[in-house]
């Protein structure tokens, strides 16, 4: 229930990426960044 | 997760192996364990604990003493120079696959009869596919937190001893931290920050990359969002300063409530303050009703205009122009067919052609004059409604008034209650209320500091907005490093989206925890008539609201404190994501066969497995009754004073 209500609480949707549940982090957001 | 099975191997007063199967089917989840005090009820509920996540896990103490876990019989039964294991192996099933875990401490016994015990405990765990591949865990710890975190584990396999902790007034810090760490918020709040971290580091490069003017403005908003993470931290610290504060006020009423001299002030005091809150959240409804009518109320603006045009509409209504008595097009065709409207048949320039073409001059084209006639209609319900918005906001300036009379008028008792205080010729009663004095005053000056470092967090984030547009500019004109220039974007914008959404999220599950707690107190509670409402305000207070719309939890007994905090953590763990069972050691404790029935009954349909270590007390009688369908397994811990151990023994 709670992970469907994190979805959908309007690219930046790498947010669902990195919900941890800082390296990693890089790797999610420069394949998003590749947007360019 | 459903647990499935448990071997306990040396364990505190459990020697050898011995095994329990639980209850794990739909109809059946209930496994019971029953034990007098001292049995070994709490060494099984702790052996589930220590399997799981060993002594701590991230900072958090799970056991205290680890030299007591081993079997002191299995030691004394020991020859010198043996080894002696202590383990616990559990078996669960998870996402549909099944995991074995062991956790595993060993000792050797020394001359002296004392055991040297290894300083670290083992852990392993196997998974075996739904295919029936059975693969070994290489981070067993990080497995099995993530599929119950540790910090979130106190909610579901809980200590009944410890069960009202949410429950008692001092407990809204317990209850924030509890839907902080079960409802994902922590999860939010750490992505947010690691997001920012990593867009410091881009900002960072970026700079280094960068002409002197986008560099100055990278600066800039480096600067700016530096403060408002200071403006963050120390409104965390105010909070902390806040509820250590009310902390001490609340321990300073707890004294005066016991002290002989001013229990009874003290009791005035409490009901006072309880009014004073119900007026003060009654006083916000009506500011934003009446915030409300203001934003809805242009209409009165127009109401002279609206008057004037319904008077010029009447006066023209009453001089026959509107409506016609005939319509346009109607005369139109009798002009062309030269025909009078009496059907006789007239000549051009006629007295009856005269007539027709005097209406058509005069009268009002067919479409106008509908027009006109539903903008009268529309004018006149206005007028209604402009008297009935106005009745409403009077109405509602009234009660606003009289609520700040009332909020006077408490407040003025309350002062004068804490002089009679101050003035008591007890020195401790008179420091007592002089040093609640101050604390009540920091508080005061605590939340103005709040706002205004929010204001300054408002006044940084439009600077914020501004400067991004520059540097968007100034990144265009320069066209290098255009990737690192994107993932700074994406990874700021990302952790601003988190900041943006927590608090709504937050509030959100607040509330929603609120109804869940509500509606399952409701159906535990048997005074259920009396109580009529369960709060969670913003303040993390869990109230219970009487049917004359008061706090009722300074009445409430320990066993209806129980109830509430029961509720709640029932609450948390439906909400929650967390698929776990419930373990409960000693959960009916405190509480009369009324409650104690009701939970039976209920209880096993809030959980989808649920493993009770209860006293031969607690389940009997109708309590009994109301679980027994749901009971698929059922155990008895024997001990024997002769050996000092408990056996398991299954009651078939």
């Amino acid at each position: 229930m709670q992970k469907e209500r994190l979805m959908n609480l309007t690219a930046v949707k790498i947010i669902l990426g990195v919900l941890e549940q800082k390296e990693h982090i890089d790797e999610i957001v420069t394949s998003a960044a590749k947007e360019v | 997760m459903k647990l499935e099975r448990i071997t306990i191997e040396n364990f505190r007063q459990y020697c050898d192996k011995q095994r329990v199967d639980f209850a794990k089917d739909e109809q059946k989840r209930v496994t019971v364990i029953h034990g007098i005090n001292g049995a070994g009820k709490t060494s099984f509920f702790l052996s589930i604990n220590w399997c799981l996540y060993g002594t701590s896990v991230e900072n958090i103490k799970i056991i205290d003493n680890v030299g007591e876990l081993m079997s002191k019989e299995a030691v004394s039964r020991a020859a010198i120079g043996e080894t002696i294991r202590t383990s616990v192996d559990l078996a669960f099933l998870h996402n549909g696959e099944r995991y074995q875990i062991k956790r595993m401490l060993q000792g050797v016994k020394l001359i002296d009869g004392t055991v040297k015990v290894e300083e670290n405990d083992s852990f392993s765990m196997m998974r075996t596919k739904a295919d029936g591949q059975a693969e070994r865990i290489n981070n067993p710890i990080g497995t099995m937190n993530s599929i119950l975190p540790a910090n979130v584990r106190e909610y579901f396999l809980f200590d009944g001893e410890k069960i009202d902790n949410f429950a008692k007034p001092e407990a809204a810090k317990q209850v924030k931290q509890a839907i902080y760490l079960v409802l994902k918020l922590e999860i939010l709040e750490r992505s947010r920050r690691h997001l920012e971290a990593v867009a410091v580091e881009y900002r960072k490069e970026l700079k280094n990359k960068s002409g002197q003017q986008l560099r100055d403005l990278l600066e800039e908003e480096e600067k700016a969002r530096k403060e408002i993470q200071k403006s963050r931290d120390r409104i965390y610290e105010v909070h902390q300063e806040i509820d250590s504060a009310e902390q001490k006020i609340a321990d300073i009423d707890k004294r005066l409530r016991e002290m002989e001299n001013t229990n009874i002030l003290q009791q005035q005091r409490d009901r006072i303050e309880r009014e004073l809150k119900q007026r003060r959240t009654e006083l916000e409804e009506i500011v934003s009703t009446i915030q409300g009518l203001a934003t809805s109320g242009y209409f009165v603006v127009a109401e002279a205009a609206i008057k004037k045009a319904i008077l010029l509409l009447e006066e023209k209504r009453a001089r026959g122009e509107i409506p016609s008595d005939f319509r346009q097009q109607f005369i139109k065709d009798l002009i062309n067919k030269m025909v009078c409207v009496c059907g006789r048949p007239f000549d051009d320039g006629s007295e009856e052609h005269r007539t027709l073409l005097a209406k058509i001059s005069h009268g009002l084209p067919d479409a106008l004059q509908d027009e006109v006639l539903n903008t009268c209609a529309v004018l006149q319900a206005f007028e209604q409604r402009t008297e009935k918005h106005r009745a409403d906001v009077d109405s509602a300036m009234r009660r606003r008034a009289e609520l700040v009379d009332i909020i006077r008028s408490l407040e003025a008792e309350l002062d004068d209650l804490s002089r009679q205080l101050k003035g008591s010729p007890l020195e401790e009663i008179s420091k007592l209320e002089r040093n609640r004095e101050n604390f009540k005053a920091d508080v005061r000056e605590y939340n103005f500091e709040v706002v205004i470092l929010h204001t300054r967090i408002d006044d940084l984030n439009k600077k914020l907005v501004e400067l991004k547009k520059e540097i968007d500019r100034a990144r265009r004109e320069e066209k290098r490093e255009v990737l690192l220039s994107t993932k700074l974007d994406l990874a700021q914008r990302a952790a601003d989206a988190i900041g943006e959404m927590y608090q709504s999220f937050a509030d959100e599950m607040r509330e929603k925890i609120q109804d869940k707690t509500k509606e399952i107190f409701k159906k535990l509670v048997w005074k259920e008539s009396h109580f009529q409402d369960v709060k969670l305000g913003p303040d993390f207070n869990l109230e219970v609201i009487d049917r004359y719309g008061y706090s009722a939890r300074p009445e409430l007994s320990a066993g209806e404190r129980q109830v509430l905090s029961l509720s709640f953590i029932m609450a948390m763990s439906r909400i929650s994501d967390e698929e776990a069972p419930l373990v409960m050691d000693t959960p009916f404790g405190r509480l009369s066969s009324h409650h104690r029935n009701a939970i039976a009954e209920h209880l096993p349909t809030l959980a989808s497995q649920l493993i009770l270590f209860v006293t031969d007390e607690e389940l009997r009688d109708e309590a009994r009754q109301n679980m027994e369908a749901r009971i698929g397994a059922e155990y008895r811990l024997e001990f024997s004073s002769k050996t000092s151990c408990t056996e398991i023994i299954e009651v078939k």
